[in-house]
């Protein structure tokens, strides 16, 4: 038994193998001999026997949860990894559907744009082919020589009145075109810059109007005109959009007025207070907590993504480095939001 | 007498014996379906080294994360021949993780049957 490795380890029991070996060879040579020695090394070879068979047998009860512990460990991380990708996916779809999201508001955006700049040019158009025709009959009046001074005062007094209405509206287009260009480009863009704050929720307003125009809501702008931010307007453009949207959306039944509000203004510390309310229905109490979760919505069956609010928290929180709160319902009921940010966006917060 | 070397499995731990430099390493773990497999090799080579050592001292270093029990089996009874090579200055070094206590116990268990082998504990973080 001391000799090292005889026999190698091709038998983890082995030695206790030679040892049981050795011990019959003993009770071999102890035959014939006293009898209450014979018996009590008979009981202690025999129990050493059964030990022995224990022995292997733990080993091998052991050695199976063993294999089984690690057969689960594997699956285990195997379902872990399987989650983690799934989450990953889930990500990456929220992800797209909020890109979807924005581009589809940038088309309502366009389509705002559009009804708007139609009324103007509408006016335009009609003034200049009104201006035509009456210069035709001046015209067929003229060269029959049968003009008189009424009909040149009153053909003078038309072209004088059109053209400044033409003017006036085709100024007016282009003043359109000039806001809707910036707001466009800072929404698709999402650049950094400086911009007066004013001048962006007026341009956002004016991009609503068509939608406001048909529910006969109002919106008053209260903000200093000169405050200047260093930032993002596509995403204070894209988070005005948001809120007013949802409350034509779910603040009015068809015939309600709305009263819509913007307000902003500077704090000492240089933080950008803007206040966003209507005076709506309000959000319902089970509701409340989860406005800015994404895919919430009481419109899943009518077109809500449940995403507009979501993104609103993720422009205010991620580029404008601020944050969002839902005003509790005032006494005249309605939603009202106040959304706090510094004046000067924190660095890298673009997307 | 050839080197030996194994590569780690998914169950059972890499061992490389340099013969030449008698440094003998098993490191990573071990709870393969058949343990004396993957042992007896291991074995066989120390006794071929431990018998014609002629006075060159041996080293083996364990660096184990995990064993099942008949590895553990397999080690004690490995441990046994290292013991009873008298003739042979051996040097075992069973490195743990710093907090992994029980690695740290399976050492100490070993090393209490060991009088000849020199048998250091070493934690590793």
């Amino acid at each position: 038994m001391s000799e090292p490795g005889a026999g190698g380890g091709f038998s983890l029991f082995d030695a206790e193998e030679r040892t049981l070996a050795d011990a019959h060879h003993l009770l071999g040579r102890m035959q014939g001999g006293e009898a209450a020695s014979l018996a009590d090394v008979q009981i202690l070879a025999d129990a050493y026997s059964r030990s022995v068979r224990e022995q292997r047998r733990l080993v091998k009860v052991s050695d199976r949860l063993q294999n089984q512990m690690a057969l689960l460990n594997q699956e285990l991380e195997r379902r872990r990894a399987e989650a983690e990708e799934a989450l990953e996916r889930l990500r990456q779809a929220q992800e797209t559907l909020v890109q979807t999201e924005k581009l589809a508001s940038l088309g309502a955006l366009v389509g705002g744009v559009a009804h708007e700049i139609n009324t103007p040019v509408g006016i335009a158009l009609s003034c200049a082919s009104h201006l035509a025709d009456a210069t035709a009959s001046i015209r067929t009046l003229f060269e029959a020589d049968d003009i008189g001074i009424d009909d040149f005062q009153r053909y003078m007094d038309t072209a004088a009145d059109t053209a400044k209405l033409i003017v006036a509206n085709c100024e007016r287009a282009a003043d359109l075109i000039g806001s809707f260009k910036q707001v466009a480009v800072d929404r698709t863009s999402s650049e950094r810059r400086s911009f007066r704050l004013f001048d962006t929720i007026t341009e956002t307003v004016t991009s609503l109007k068509p939608n406001l125009r048909q529910g006969g809501h109002r919106i008053d702008i209260s903000c200093p005109p000169e405050l200047e931010l260093d930032g993002y307007p596509g995403a204070v453009s894209q988070i005005l959009t948001n809120f007013v949207m949802n409350s034509l959306t779910h603040g009015y039944d068809p015939g309600q007025h709305g009263r819509l509000s913007i307000t902003a203004q500077v704090d000492s510390d240089d933080m950008v207070r803007l206040v966003y309310a209507d005076d709506g229905k309000g959000i319902a109490e089970e509701h409340r907590t989860r406005i800015f979760d994404p895919f919430f919505t009481t419109r899943r069956g009518s077109g809500g993504s449940g995403l507009g609010l979501h993104i609103v928290f993720n422009l205010v929180t991620g580029p404008l480095g601020g944050q969002v709160q839902l005003e509790s319902a005032g006494q005249d009921g309605g939603t009202g939001f106040v959304l706090s940010f510094p004046r000067i966006a924190p660095e890298k917060g673009g997307d | 007498m050839e080197n030996l070397t194994i590569a780690a499995s998914e169950r059972s731990p890499e061992v490389n014996f340099d013969v030449a430099a008698g440094v003998l390493q098993i490191k990573g773990e071990s709870y393969p379906e058949d343990a004396s497999s993957v042992f007896g090799p291991i074995f066989t080579a120390l006794q071929d080294y431990l018998a014609q050592a002629d006075g060159n001292g041996l080293k083996v270093d364990f660096e184990l994360i995990y064993f099942n029990s008949s590895s553990a089996k397999a080690l004690m009874n490995m441990f046994q021949m290292l013991e009873n090579a008298k003739g042979t200055d051996i040097v075992v070094n069973w490195q743990f993780m710093a907090d992994d206590e029980t690695m740290k116990e399976f050492g100490e268990d070993f090393s209490e049957d060991l009088s000849h082998v020199t048998f250091n504990l070493v934690a590793v973080s």
